[in-house]
């Protein structure tokens, strides 16, 4: 019994002094992020508020922080000049299918690897990893003189192609340490009970690493929203013009409409943010599953 | 009976490896398609004078095999100069991917950290990552300017403005804090890393009288190393590649084609094949860079077996 | 089951949006495309102009391409590659030659046996036979900031060539309209070269535009053949001193010249007195009062004169129809909408001689009366017709002049301009890159 006081004390002691010690951290920890944070938030502040400014306000000096009147009307570009709508459109038409597929084979690959014993696998699968680490600069020139003998330049197919076969290695190795984390013994029941390799992997392991498909998708979502190099070389036609490359587009005309510039800017990203903040709980807790063990 | 089960198992292995290739069927294409066998063409066209005259309906030039020329022209060419560009590449991602890596740790620690708003404080840490690359160089363009905020901020401490992008010797560490500020994707990686890292080593080590500093070093860093490697894969491919800086304000300068700054190869390449349009010479450039990526690859694989350390390790 | 389903249907709207993306044409008239780069408002004008040419008749229809002037050359290399270039479109002044050399464009002489052909320091010759014609002329002014004149009490820069400032007299006043925070103007006690609030002047600094001060101080860029890179001690001495305008003098600020933006930046800001940039700003319009004068001069006076090609591309299906229109998008009686906006002037030469047009497109029109028709018709007219002065710029004559003055050039002034080597040094060093671009693959 007084053994057990004498035992208890300092450990109680110990655990207030660490709480104590940890919540001091903590503060320490927010004041850094903060002071991070706000370096990080600056430059997009800065676009914002010079979408939001007369044009030669943009330039004066002392340089202003916040506009003098906020000019949301910005933001009302004509489409002739900058089609945030014909662009979405036609950057989803590129991006939907990418991101349906690229993460449904990638899954299917991915599988393969994690899952199934087959001749060439150790081979494959480098072949697999050798190809993360080609820079896509390197299979430009080939891939676009085929595509233009195909006659597919000008069209969305050669930047859709590609992403329905495997989604990118980068995304298969995802999903595979992905399911390497999921035990065996849970397919493996189902085998059992007569399933075959595409039902286990539908009705076992896609549930389980739901998050992780999630992962992908915004992955592969990012990746070719964002390409502006493919879409610049392989889209001409000002009707079939993307977010990335409409953009460009308007900023490579003589500038003299700055706040314009930066209203377009922050229109091209606003769909991102969205789909981030809609994805981000899944995407979080979707990569704390992967473990990321080899 | 044995040979039987023998044959059973046989016939499920069969079916298995069947099923196997029937779901690599889009990678097998993807990788010998789109990966492989463009790979092999671009080093087959450094070997011809193949350019965009040949694309041409009025009497085009016949297509010429040059042996090495292309290969020894962009290493004795001065106005092309690779040797130039190899370097300014590797400094690059050398910048790049160890300003990365050790950001977004460290930014990941704090936010592993029970602070108030941390959904939030990842979303602005990952916004940057989600932004077309060209509207990033734009904005950071402006910024940076003479007469922009930046500078203006300089100015009211009392220093001298700084010429960002526009000074050899800044324009590489201010393209690297650019690249740096946008990987926000590691961040993010790096903190579910960190969640999986297992508390009772912590608490262990904490037992033992290990201070937080000692228990970073020696735990988590270690747990963390297969990610840290995924990482550092992730980032020197991306900023192997970069490309955006030089096309959307730098053009490959400060500097001519020996000593520009961001003459990087991919930059290189997109000019000497799309708006030269010199494709036997570019594909040149395509091989030599593939054959430094894969340098860099080679030695991260070559060297990895030695710093990561494999929870699983101990069953062996 | 389910699963699958979803899968086929995914399947199937693929399909259609790739159909969608791959419709190909309709018939009736012949079909034609014309490709073009321009500010918003120039834009705006070429488009109205294809229009216009679209109801006059109805065996064609041109169909506008507008591609930003950032990737114009890429894209249409790209373009011809695949085998889908437009029937025809503006052609970027540095590419014009190369362009020819490639078999990228047609081998009409759009021009040949017409009777009224555009001025001959505009048309784009290889080996002396024309490949491609400018659809404007522009030539280079100086232009300034009315108020900040006025509120200085300043004189405002000479519109006439025979009162051009010297050299000097232009950094004078230059140091006359820049102040720091503190109201002190360069030289004087005290002055903060860091913390300039009003700069007095910018001299463009992209790099084509440069070429104008090599000849202003008696030097060259390119032999007159255009076989071979000059760049003497007269052309450098003359970058040297465009550099120090904001190195020594402190009355320019700094932009490096990689950006093609060097009137918004300067003039454009409200902070700059005066910048040098081609007749185009005259539609520049926006929220700024400008005027027009003449450029200074270093030791003779001199102008450059410059202007979009259009052409006909090799891939053309159609050439009599592409051929027809163009010549009729070339004659000013129809490309006026360009001209009224200030973003061109004629290139023919009875434009800038008969009383009648030089009306129509000076004295009654609105942009031009807006910064003053008679310093206008001085400082672009005049200097035009004047003997000797205006000069073709080197890509007229010279080849691959991407490769020497963007790929080359360009980026190596940056460290000139930014004053960490001298003019001199850059062009040392590099002159032997120069040449292997000049020369191409």
């Amino acid at each position: 019994m007084q053994e057990n006081t004498r035992k208890g004390a300092p450990r109680v002691q110990y655990i207030k002094n660490k709480r104590r010690g940890a919540a001091a951290a903590n503060v320490i920890a927010f004041i850094v992020i903060l002071f991070l944070a706000a370096g990080a938030v600056f430059p997009l502040w800065w676009m914002l508020r010079s979408a939001l400014m007369a044009n030669t306000d943009i330039f004066l000096a002392p340089p202003p922080f916040f506009p003098k009147d906020w000019l949301w009307t910005n933001f009302i570009l004509e489409p002739r000049t900058f089609d945030f709508w014909l662009y979405l459109g036609n950057t989803l038409t590129i991006v939907v299918p990418c991101v349906v597929f690229g993460t449904i084979t990638a899954v299917f690959c991915g599988y393969a690897f994690a899952r199934l014993r087959f001749r060439g696998k150790q081979f494959l699968f480098a072949l697999c990893v050798g190809s993360m680490l080609l820079p896509t600069m390197v299979t430009l020139i080939p891939l676009y003189i085929v595509w233009s003998r195909l006659g597919l330049v000008d069209t969305y197919w050669p930047l859709i192609l590609p992403y329905l076969c495997g989604g990118g290695a980068f995304n298969i190795f995802l999903v595979r340490q992905f399911m390497l984390t999921i035990p065996k013994e849970l397919d493996e029941v189902a085998s059992i009970d007569g399933a075959g390799y595409f039902r286990t992997l539908v009705s076992i392991l896609v549930p389980n690493i739901l998050p992780a498909i999630i992962v992908v998708a915004l992955l592969i979502f990012i990746t070719t929203w964002n390409d502006l190099l493919q879409q610049t070389i392989y889209i001409n036609s000002p009707h079939k013009l993307t977010m990335a490359t409409g953009l460009t587009q308007f900023m490579g005309s003589y500038k003299n409409d700055y706040s314009g510039m930066f209203a377009a800017t922050c229109l091209s990203f606003l769909p991102g943010v969205i789909v981030y903040l809609i994805g981000q709980r899944y995407f979080v807790e979707g990569i704390v599953m992967t473990g990321m063990k080899n | 009976m044995e040979s039987n089960k023998k044959l059973r198992l046989h016939a499920v292995a069969r079916r298995e490896q069947r099923a196997a290739y029937l779901f690599l069927i889009p990678a097998l294409l993807g990788l010998s398609l789109i990966t492989y066998l463009p790979l092999l063409a671009a080093f087959g066209i450094g070997f011809t004078d193949l350019r965009v005259a040949h694309f041409m309906p009025n009497n085009p030039p016949p297509l010429q095999f040059v042996g090495f020329k292309n290969f020894i022209d962009i290493f004795t060419n001065p106005s092309i100069n690779i040797l130039n560009s190899i370097k300014v590449t590797i400094y690059f991602a050398l910048l790049a991917v160890v300003g990365s890596i050790v950001y977004s740790m460290f930014i990941a620690v704090l936010l592993n950290r029970k602070v108030p708003g941390r959904a939030f404080f990842r979303a602005i840490f990952y916004v940057p990552h989600i932004l077309p690359a060209a509207s990033v160089m734009i904005s950071w363009y402006f910024l940076l300017l003479d007469n922009g905020v930046i500078n203006y901020i300089i100015s009211q401490f009392g220093f001298e403005r700084v010429k960002f992008l526009d000074n050899i010797y800044t324009v590489m560490p201010t393209l690297a804090l650019i690249s740096v500020w946008t990987c926000g994707n590691l961040i993010v990686i790096f903190l579910a890393g960190l969640q999986n890292v297992p508390r009772v080593y912590h608490e262990a080590a904490e037992i033992d009288g290990a201070n937080s500093w000692q228990r970073f070093w020696r735990i988590t860093i270690p747990c963390m190393t297969p990610i840290i490697f995924y990482n550092l894969l992730m980032s020197l491919v991306i900023n192997l590649q970069v490309v955006v800086p030089a096309l959307a304000i730098t053009k490959g300068g400060p500097g001519g084609p020996g000593q520009g700054a961001t003459r990087f190869m991919s930059y290189s390449m997109y000019q000497i094949a799309f708006i030269n349009g010199e494709f036997g010479r570019a594909g040149a450039v395509a091989f030599v860079f593939f054959v430094v990526a894969a340098v860099f690859a080679f030695i991260l694989f070559a060297t990895s077996k030695r710093w990561i350390f494999y929870q699983g390790d101990e069953k062996k | 089951m389910k699963l699958r389903k979803i899968i086929a249907i995914l399947f199937a709207a693929i399909m259609v949006f790739g159909l969608a993306a791959c419709t190909a044409g309709s018939k009736g008239p012949v079909e034609i495309t014309f490709s073009f780069w321009g500010s918003e408002e120039e834009r705006a004008s070429t488009e109205a102009v294809l229009e216009q040419y679209n109801a006059l008749q109805d065996k064609v229809v041109v169909k506008p391409m507008y591609i930003g002037r950032d990737q114009y050359v890429e894209k249409l290399n790209t373009m011809a590659t695949g085998g889908g270039m437009p029937d025809c479109g503006m052609i970027a002044e540095d590419s014009a030659i190369g362009m020819a050399r490639n078999g990228l464009m047609s081998n009409i002489d759009l021009y040949e046996g017409q009777e009224s052909k555009p001025l001959d320091c505009i048309i784009f010759k290889d080996a002396g036979n024309p490949v491609a014609y400018s659809t404007a002329n522009e030539i280079l002014a100086l232009w300034y900031n009315k108020e900040l004149f006025d509120k200085a009490g300043v004189a405002y820069p000479p519109a006439t060539l025979d009162k051009a400032w010297s050299w000097d007299e232009f950094i004078e006043v230059s140091k006359q309209l820049t102040f720091d925070a503190n109201g002190l103007h360069p030289g004087e006690e005290g002055f903060d070269k860091n913390n300039i609030v009003q700069y007095g002047c910018y001299v463009n600094q992209y790099t084509w535009q440069l070429e104008v001060w090599a000849l202003s101080n008696g030097g060259r860029w390119f032999s007159e053949d255009g076989t071979s890179i000059v760049f003497d001690n007269a052309a450098v001495e003359a970058m040297q001193k465009v550099f120090d305008l904001h190195l020594v003098h402190n009355v320019a600020p700094f932009i490096n010249g990689t950006v093609d933006a060097g009137f918004s930046l300067s003039l454009g800001t409200g902070n700059v007195a005066m910048c040098t940039e081609g007749q185009w700003a005259t539609g520049f319009g926006g929220d700024i009062d400008y005027g027009v004068g003449v450029l200074p001069y270093m030791k003779e006076k001199a102008n450059i004169c410059t202007g979009g090609a259009i052409g006909m591309f090799a891939q053309t299906k159609h050439p009599t129809e592409t051929a027809e229109f163009l010549r009729w998008y070339g004659s000013e009686d129809f490309n006026f909408g360009a001209i009224e906006a200030g973003w061109w002037m004629p290139t023919k030469l009875n434009w800038y001689t008969d009383p009648a047009l030089l009306n129509k497109w000076i004295f009654e029109n609105e942009r031009r009366t807006t910064i003053g028709a008679d310093n206008y018709k001085t400082a672009f007219v005049d200097v035009c017709l004047a003997d000797g002065v205006v000069r073709s710029t080197g890509w007229y004559y010279t080849p691959n002049t991407t490769e020497v003055l963007y790929q080359t050039l360009q980026p190596a002034l940056v460290e000139a301009i930014n004053g960490s080597k001298t003019a001199a040094q850059v062009i040392g060093e590099i002159r032997a890159a120069l040449e292997a671009a000049l020369a191409g693959g």
